[in-house]
């Protein structure tokens, strides 16, 4: 017993630095578990404060850019309306009657400010100022002025933890604009304004500066978000198919304020899914 | 308690804040960024026994992590740290000194010796965050790269604390 204690206490270093990699070595690992990492992350009231303190301070000094990107989504949007009406006054002297149409309707926006974001690992997340009461549930897409940044990741109360587009791990199903091409983009690492988009078809024709948009393939996004513009081509990882890097069109560096989408009919989506795997 | 103990602890506490609040979000030319949280580790008298310095290590690095979002990156690198901190002093040290109980510092190793062992340990700080965070081998070139970048910026801030810190209170630490 005595030279078991002498033992344990000559070499206590070592058994101490065990204890420590092992704890520091399951507090990594666990971290893929996004229920366990809600203590660390959103739900931690006081990073929550001192990050939404700092998020108001900093804010204010990206509101040049923002209101520009943002008077040129406005012009471009009141554009469109203009378009729209053109267009529906032509088809009303031609069509008397018609069904009513809900697609518009399918989709809601909640507006959050960001109050931590990083750009610098290569799996980033950023937290936004709405949460559960706000009707923010996991899974739902997250946009800004320029177009699509990430997926709510985990929800709290009050705030949530979003998934940025800048992470390793996520893969968002896109087209190029116009046409039904399916692809996938991801980010790997680095530069925070390029991505990559993968397993396009090599029969589709393209343009360098032309814009790859959201497929619709999800609930997340509705079709037609805009992610980024092309590039140049690369060399993906399988010949059969065209691969691209593509600019992305957020500033992920001056994140400030997002929209988080909500699709009414997710839940349903969802439910039919798991009704298909069951079977 | 010792006063050095609690000048230790607030001089910790601080450099968590601004490595948290500040460091943590600056990238140098997308490859540094400077670790001040280690500051304190390699400060520490030798004579400190090695159980202290891995638990100070250990909850320098889970603080940082649990205010910056990163589980388990940077305790492990602070302990993993801490364990190596004898052996990379002793380096430089000539055999002779290794038994004085020395405070790592400018004024006591000089600038040759001190800088040495400064820029060892933020080398193997940078790279232990930088393949734990990446975790792929495949990223071998990036990974030596942004270590070395944030070594030399770690460096130099480093040497900026120092003397801010040293000169008001040489005695503390």
């Amino acid at each position: 017993m005595r030279n078991l204690l002498s033992f344990i206490i000559r070499y206590s270093k070592w058994f101490v630095f065990t204890f420590y990699v092992v704890v520091s070595l399951l507090l990594l690992i666990s971290n893929n578990s996004y229920r366990q990492s809600v203590y660390l992350t959103s739900a931690n009231a006081v990073t929550g404060t001192i990050f939404g303190t700092w998020a108001q301070v900093t804010g204010y000094f990206h509101l040049k850019s923002i209101n520009e990107s943002l008077q040129a989504s406005n012009a471009e949007l009141q554009n469109e309306v203009l378009n729209l009406r053109s267009q529906l006054s032509e088809y009303a002297a031609l069509v008397s009657d018609t069904l009513h149409h809900e697609a518009g309707d399918r989709y809601g926006y909640v507006s959050a400010a960001v109050i931590n974001n990083n750009t610098l690992n290569p799996r980033n997340y950023f937290t936004i100022n709405r949460g559960k009461l706000d009707g923010i549930r996991t899974g739902m897409g997250v946009v800004d002025q320029n177009g699509v940044v990430g997926i709510v990741n985990v929800a709290g109360d009050h705030m949530a933890r979003v998934i940025s587009l800048l992470n390793e791990t996520q893969h968002f199903s896109v087209k190029l604009k116009g046409t039904p091409f399916i692809g996938s983009l991801s980010w790997k690492g680095g530069d925070p304004s390029v991505g990559y988009v993968e397993e396009m078809p090599r029969h589709i024709i393209y343009h360098i500066g032309d814009t790859i948009v959201t497929s619709g393939y999800s609930t997340a996004f509705p079709e037609g978000i805009p992610v980024g513009v092309i590039v140049n081509r690369t060399r993906g990882a399988d010949d059969s198919f065209f691969s691209f890097k593509v600019k992305l069109l957020p500033d992920f560096k001056a994140l400030s304020t997002v929209r988080v989408i909500k699709d009414i009919y997710k839940s349903e989506i969802d439910s039919l899914a798991t009704f298909d795997i069951n079977k | 308690m010792s006063k050095s103990f609690f000048q230790n602890l607030l001089i910790t506490f601080f450099l968590i804040l601004v490595q948290v609040l500040i460091c943590n979000h600056i990238m140098l030319f997308n490859i540094a960024t400077a670790f001040v949280c280690i500051y304190v580790i390699v400060r520490l008298q030798m004579d400190l026994n090695t159980n202290w310095l891995l638990t100070w290590g250990f909850l320098t690095g889970l603080l940082v992590d649990i205010f910056s979002d990163s589980p388990g990156v940077f305790s492990l690198a602070c302990t993993i740290l801490a364990m190596v901190k004898r052996p990379c002093l002793y380096a430089y040290v000539p055999k002779d000194d290794r038994t004085k109980n020395v405070t790592p510092s400018l004024s006591e190793l000089g600038f040759g010796v001190y800088g040495k062992y400064l820029f060892s340990m933020s080398f193997i700080f940078s790279l232990l965050i930088f393949v734990i965070e990446y975790l792929n081998f495949a990223d071998v070139k990036d990974i030596v790269l942004m270590s070395l970048g944030s070594a030399v910026f770690t460096f130099m801030i480093l040497l900026g604390v120092d003397s801010l810190i040293v000169t008001r209170s040489e005695k503390g630490l």
